[in-house]
């Protein structure tokens, strides 16, 4: 017997099922079941904000750990001397020459007047060391700084060693034991995040999806008379997926509501107490990208939690 | 209308709840199904209106083979069937008009042939003034009538109750039958499965003796 045939000899199909013949229906039936079901619905969107804002408030603590990381990077700086010291016109090709290495950000000229000039600054008070002292004494140098990808690693040490490579720069200066600490500091706080994130994310998965079934299982009759009256699967589930939807969304708002409550309130110019972030610039709101995830993250959950909850209580 | 051929159905890991049933109900018949608990009533209901698939044998509503059908096509069959249950199964959290209305609802209607139709059926249950209460807030009578009102309000072809008299006084329960009468009147084929002697008696119709998952006598009370 075909399926049509099985249909039709027991009820014809009705001209308002489907999906947008009913979505007004479907979408007053959500909106009336948050209403009816009023208590387990904040509770589900209370336990919503909460993951989110736990995440988002990790992401904020990450965001500005980077932002940290990308300030600091900043200070990798190379030093080159030359062999002698090269005539205006020798160091203008010179200059040339190291900006055509890949990688090269900035190039910048430190002349031996510039070179003295700032070794008094740094004694100062202890001036009478520095008398007899004259410009001759200190080389000039180049101070190079590097785009993003070439500050760390294997990529620096490749960068010098093209360097040294050009003829008439000598000595290379880097801070070799600094950036090596400071990448193994990087590598360990990427790991911890990573490790913390995942946690972070099971935790809320795991907390959103069963509050999500609860709610379902309290209403598991409403799924099981809807059955027994000839609801088709969809016209059980749509309801439900459409307040799972409303909740996330509405979680996800209250919780970016919070956090940018948080970050005004307390956290935009604890920057400046802290004083750890070299770029002084406070610590930063997540940028709109992030919040737009949060607020797509809300809208899967409350989405994806719903269907596989509703999975367990209907049986056709 | 009705047609059970020789089914089995056993439970996983339990023992047989039906044993080689076969009967026919006609159409417009009205049927007691009745026997002691755990007779296997219950299970042939759930057989009718397609919860559960019979281990062996056949189950055939209106011609059409149940065992045929896939899980999408149940939900059509359903349309056609009205149950009725001990426990009523009404949503505390929605009115009278809104326990009814779901059947319709299912059905595609519009919200305005929702409320004149479920108006109807109510006023015809006798409990139109209830329109706007809350189950828990009605007597047990009360409860049934709109449990009865939701399973016939879009005419179903059958009607299978379950225990429908159970925790009905006697007053109660005439009321029901009578309604189970006019149903039937009207076309709607009707089962109904009870232990109660005096609802079989009192009504002269025809009743199914189920004993241990067999069929054990059949009484055509009318012939």
């Amino acid at each position: 017997m075909n399926k049509n045939k099985a249909k039709g000899a027991i009820r014809p199909k009705q001209a308002r099922e489907g999906f947008f013949g009913k979505f007004g229906y479907f979408w007053a039936r959500a909106l009336t079941n948050f209403k009816q079901n009023l208590f387990v619905s904040m509770v589900t969107v209370a336990t919503i904000t909460l993951a989110l804002l736990l995440t988002s408030l990790f992401l904020l603590v990450y965001v500005n750990l980077q932002g940290m990381a990308e300030g600091w990077s900043e200070k990798v700086q190379i030093t080159a001397y030359f062999d002698k010291e090269p005539t205006p016109l020798a160091a203008a090709a010179l200059r040339t020459r190291v900006e055509a290495i890949p990688g090269t950000k900035k190039v910048r000229y430190v002349s031996q007047e510039e070179a003295v000039q700032r070794f008094r600054k740094r004694l100062k008070g202890q001036e009478s060391l520095l008398e007899g002292i004259t410009a001759d004494v200190l080389p000039s140098s180049f101070e190079i700084t590097l785009d993003r990808d070439h500050r760390d690693g294997a990529e620096l040490d490749r960068y010098v060693k093209a360097l040294k490579k050009v003829a008439g720069i000598g000595e290379v200066q880097y801070g070799e034991e600094w950036v090596k600490r400071f990448n193994t500091f990087m590598n360990f706080v990427r790991i911890v995040g990573a490790v913390l994130g995942t946690f972070l994310a099971l935790a809320v998965l795991f907390i959103v999806s069963n509050t999500i079934k609860l709610t379902v299982y309290a209403r598991k009759e409403e799924l099981e008379v809807l059955g027994l009256v000839g609801a088709t699967r969809f016209f059980m589930k749509a309801p439900f997926l459409i307040e799972g939807v409303l909740q996330g969304a509405l979680g996800a708002v209250l919780s970016l509501a919070l956090l940018t409550g948080c970050y005004y309130l307390f956290l935009n110019n604890a920057g400046n107490f802290l004083s750890v972030n070299p770029a002084a610039y406070g610590i930063l709101f997540l940028p709109p990208a992030y919040l737009a995830a949060i607020f797509g993250g809300g809208v899967f959950l409350g989405f994806f939690g719903s269907l596989a909850s509703l999975r367990r209580f209907i049986t056709i | 209308m009705i047609q059970l051929h020789h089914v089995h159905l056993s439970y996983p890991g339990e023992s047989t709840a039906l044993s080689d049933v076969s009967l026919r109900i006609s159409k417009g018949d009205f049927v007691f199904l009745t026997g002691p608990s755990g007779a296997g009533k219950s299970t042939l209901l759930k057989l009718l209106y397609a919860d559960l698939k019979p281990t062996r044998g056949q189950v055939l509503i209106d011609g059409q083979n149940l065992a045929m059908l896939s899980k999408s096509q149940i939900p059509y069959l359903r349309r056609s069937i009205g149950v009725v249950f001990q426990d009523y199964k009404l949503l505390p959290t929605r009115t009278v008009l809104e326990n009814v209305a779901i059947t319709l609802e299912v059905l595609g209607w519009g919200k305005r042939e929702i409320g004149q139709k479920v108006y109807q059926v109510l006023k015809r249950m006798g409990i139109a003034d209830k329109v706007n209460a809350y189950p828990p807030r009605l007597s047990g009578g009360e409860q049934q009538r709109v449990a009865l009102a939701r399973a016939l309000v879009n005419d179903p072809k059958i009607l299978i109750a379950d225990e429908p008299t159970g925790n009905l006084d006697d007053a109660n329960k005439e009321e029901i039958l009578s309604i189970f009468k006019e149903a039937n009147v009207r076309g709607t084929t009707v089962v109904v499965a009870t232990h109660d002697r005096r609802v079989i008696e009192n009504s002269h119709r025809r009743v199914i003796r189920l004993e241990k998952g067999h069929v054990v006598e059949v009484v055509d009370e009318q012939k």
